[in-house]
């Protein structure tokens, strides 16, 4: 299992695209609740959205410290990535 | 014709990105240009269309994409218009939706709510707009709400249901099963949105759509 692996973060991993309105809404309400995560921005990096398409097709992609995942956020459907 | 004032002019058209550019800039998804440059599904009957438009006295003489590469909706359509422009003679610049928000903003979707991309603008050579065309096509579009019914059938949960009312598990069932339903469409609905562009252009020349 890579080092970088979502399941072994102690905080969720938040998988993400800046111009993305679910994936900015999302941001903004973990914020809010002060939640702390990490954000990896699929926009940026090649390996990393390989790494996000390991866990859906849709972003904003929130990799949960217990393994969960969840796809989308709000009422939209998301960005296909 | 719609009217649009638009903020482009030769000199910013100028500023656009060429195709081969884009691509070579495109930090990711550069393999799904050109997987999907390699096999646009433009027939020898559109191409002779696009050829008829082009030659027209005020015919489409430049095509300005907004686009991002990150987008899935971009790197299905885009090299489509690459395609167009390139057996046309049209002139193809690509302008990075969030770098170019002024552009972006004079050709909302969704009730004037959202920077969907792509789009693909239309002028003549003396930048007077023709049409545009965005996103994805209207097939795609009702195919997305028939799957979403048919997905909730199949899962028991309501049709009055929305994402952001659901549960959590429920959504997630559901844009699984959604997910799965309508990727098997993507050359379908590529192959349409060539007919809607053919249409829009013979709409906005008044000539018929026929190569």
């Amino acid at each position: 299992m890579p080092a970088d692996n979502a399941a072994m973060a102690v905080r969720p991993i938040v998988y993400t695209i800046r111009g993305c309105d679910s994936c900015v809404k999302l941001l903004s309400k973990f914020e809010a609740e002060h939640v702390e995560f990490e954000e990896r921005r699929v926009e940026l990096s090649q390996t990393v959205l390989e790494e996000a398409r390991r866990y859906g097709s849709l972003v904003p992609i929130v990799v949960w410290p217990d393994g969960r995942v969840q796809q989308g956020f709000g009422d939209s459907i998301g960005c296909f990535i | 014709m719609q009217a649009i004032t638009s903020v482009v002019n030769a000199a910013r058209f100028a500023q656009g990105l060429n195709y081969a550019d884009f691509v070579a800039q495109a930090t990711v998804n550069q393999d799904k240009f050109i997987a999907n440059g390699a096999t646009v599904p433009l027939s020898e009957e559109d191409a002779s269309f696009f050829r008829k438009a082009a030659a027209h006295p005020r015919g489409p003489f430049k095509i300005l994409a907004l686009a991002e590469a990150w987008c899935g909706d971009v790197y299905r359509e885009l090299p489509t218009a690459a395609r167009i422009a390139e057996v046309a003679g049209m002139e193809l610049r690509v302008f990075l939706r969030d770098q170019n928000l002024d552009i972006m903003d004079q050709f909302l979707s969704n009730d004037g709510k959202s920077r969907a991309i792509p789009v693909f603008v239309f002028y003549t050579k003396d930048f007077e707009y023709l049409t545009h065309w965005t996103e994805r096509s209207a097939s795609a579009h009702a195919g997305l709400a028939v799957t979403m019914k048919e997905a909730k059938a199949k899962l028991n949960l309501p049709q009055s249901a929305t994402f952001g009312t659901l549960p959590d598990a429920d959504r997630q069932a559901l844009l699984t099963e959604v997910i799965a339903r309508v990727r098997p469409f993507g050359d379908q609905w590529r192959r349409d949105a060539i007919q809607e562009v053919r249409q829009l252009l013979a709409n906005a020349l008044s000539i018929p759509n026929a190569g």
